[in-house]
């Protein structure tokens, strides 16, 4: 047979089946069940309310807050500055780029800690770094930050250092026009999490 | 290897075109599926030039804003480049394939209606026109037609339709060379 | 999953190792399609010998359905692939200069390493017109500069701005090449030439 006839016996077929068949457009899993599992139980995926407000005053440039609660939530109360990407798109594309990168520390943040949890376990299947979880969520966020508690005169001190950074880290988010400095140093003891730059996947450069 | 009965055409024995056509397309998607990036060659000669260029001036990255626009995509040494080891490969997949088919030898190829010197004159002309506009083009026809269709670049096919459309245009003006 | 370098599947080295290994095999497949000869190259301009065009478009098609079926089969992230961007402007003139030079020259900077290679003196010569090309387009790249960036467009597919799928603008792409093969044929059997 001809060449021409048998290569396009060939490349024919093939386009039709190319352009009937859907685009594959599935988020590829780079990590195993076990592998999330094991990260999720280490609990480091965590970041305390305190640490988050301090970030959140100081006007920290590497915090993003997410919020993954549904829209009309989102709309009735969310934390200053937040975005909200509500857990049911969190798979769109149009968020691939906030959720998977290197430059900013997302903090997923729901009502309680169980959906941004779950949430954060689905961005770590896929393979992004930088996300974690608001400790207690809004919820404890309420409860601490805007309406600390004043700890018995029986507390060590560290307690009273953490209630008056409370105190006016609440004011100052709430609203109020107080102005934090003291706040800076009794930030809370847990370490702030560190934005990884991760080997994030380029392209290869090509061309010419 | 050359000569046939004295009644075709003497034919020289190549790969049948398609069959040729799909094998590129193999060692273009190899290249793809392995480096993420399609074949080219222009570039590896613009590595050779940018480092002649370092080599003799040091700070030419300061001084010529090329150097520096090169020194942006590529790290310090532009001759440990992709581009450079896959021409050096072209070289002796080429001389390969010469020598297995006879086809080793030195000359200047040309119609025989014009001469040896004019073939070369315009062979250089051609190249110097050739490597300047695959600088605009950001690429050739390997890298920006042949590799940029393929992986359905804008560019890509923009460029590829400039040079064969205008290679088209001017042959009538160049045929004394050809035919 | 590819592709492999990218994904860090493999060294930058053996990237290199690889780069050299597939430059062969182009190096290789290029000559023995006939691209070392000038004569053959600027054949399909004047009609006699339409190689460039067949195995040109043949290549890439291949290309393109081998990456559309491996990104179909999970085997290869294309979003990890170049694209080469678009700069409109320096594009089209670019594309035009390479033309002239093409026609002039008989060879693209690819195929006269093959006719070097194998002793071509006309690609030896083209190569060496590259280099000068290459370094007046550095020294003059002042002048150029503007031209050079205007117009920066992204990284578009042509699929994407056709408005169609990847897969439909792909048999589009066959249904035509192989109109143009079909011409081409008609076109080298009644302009025929010595084989070259």
């Amino acid at each position: 047979m001809k060449p021409l006839k048998l290569l396009g016996l060939f490349i024919i077929p093939m386009g039709l089946i190319i352009a009937a068949v859907p685009q594959n457009k599935t988020n590829p899993y780079k990590l195993t069940a076990e592998e999330v599992l094991n990260e999720a139980n280490t609990r480091n995926q965590f970041v305390t309310a305190d640490v988050v407000a301090d970030m959140i005053i100081k006007k920290d440039p590497t915090l993003r807050l997410i919020d993954v609660r549904s829209q009309e939530e989102f709309e009735k109360f969310s934390l200053p500055g937040a975005i909200n990407i509500p857990s049911a798109s969190l798979l769109s594309e149009e968020y691939a780029d906030i959720l998977n990168q290197d430059v900013k520390m997302n903090v997923l943040y729901s009502n309680g800690t169980l959906a941004a949890n779950e949430a954060w376990m689905i961005t770590r299947q896929l393979g992004y770094t930088n996300n974690y979880v608001l400790e207690g969520g809004l919820n404890y966020w309420f409860d601490a930050i805007l309406n600390p508690q004043k700890p018995a005169s029986t507390n060590p001190d560290e307690e009273f250092a953490k209630y008056d950074f409370r105190k006016s880290a609440g004011q100052a988010l709430g609203g109020g026009g107080l102005t934090v400095q003291a706040a800076s140093d009794q930030a809370g003891t847990s370490a702030k999490p560190v934005v990884k730059a991760a080997a994030k996947k380029k392209k290869a450069a090509g061309g010419c | 290897m050359s000569m046939s009965t004295s009644k075709e055409i003497k034919q020289t024995k190549y790969l049948n075109p398609y069959l040729g056509g799909v094998l590129l397309g193999l060692v273009l998607l190899s290249a793809n599926f392995i480096a993420g990036r399609g074949l080219g060659a222009s570039g590896a000669i613009k590595s050779v030039v940018a480092t002649t260029i370092k080599a003799v001036d040091k700070d030419a990255v300061k001084t010529m804003p090329f150097m520096a626009e090169y020194a942006e995509s590529h790290g310090s040494n532009p001759m440990k480049s992709w581009l450079v080891f896959e021409m050096l490969g072209v070289l002796v997949g080429g001389f390969i394939s010469g020598a297995l088919a006879g086809r080793l030898k030195l000359k200047v190829e040309h119609s025989p209606k014009i001469t040896s010197r004019r073939r070369l004159i315009f062979a250089l002309a051609g190249g110097v026109l050739f490597g300047f506009g695959s600088q605009l083009g950001r690429g050739c026809t390997s890298g920006a037609a042949l590799s940029g269709m393929a992986v359905l670049s804008l560019g890509g096919f923009i460029t590829m339709m400039a040079i064969f459309g205008t290679a088209f245009a001017l042959a009538y003006f160049f045929r004394k060379n050809w035919i | 999953m590819g592709p492999l370098a990218p994904n860090e599947l493999i060294s930058e080295n053996t990237n290199f190792l690889f780069a050299f290994l597939i430059g062969i095999a182009f190096g290789f497949v290029l000559e023995s399609s006939g691209f070392s000869s000038s004569r053959k190259l600027a054949g399909i301009f004047y009609g006699y010998d339409a190689v460039v065009l067949k195995v040109f478009f043949t290549g890439a098609i291949t290309c393109m359905l081998g990456l559309l079926f491996m990104s179909l089969f999970g085997w290869i992230d294309l979003d990890l692939v170049y694209v080469n961007p678009t700069y409109l402007t320096s594009a089209i003139v670019g594309g035009v200069v390479m033309g002239a030079g093409f026609i002039m020259g008989g060879f693209c900077p690819g195929t006269s390493f093959c006719g070097a290679a194998i002793g071509k003196i006309d690609g030896m010569v083209f190569v060496a017109g590259l280099f000068l090309g290459i370094y007046g387009f550095a020294f003059t790249y002042g002048w150029w500069e503007k031209l050079y960036m205007a117009n920066y467009l992204g990284e578009p597919k042509i699929s994407a701005s056709l408005g169609l799928s990847d897969g439909l603008f792909g048999l589009i792409l066959i249904l035509a090449a192989l109109a143009m093969f079909w011409v081409a044929e008609w076109a080298e059997k009644k302009f025929p030439r010595e084989a070259y």
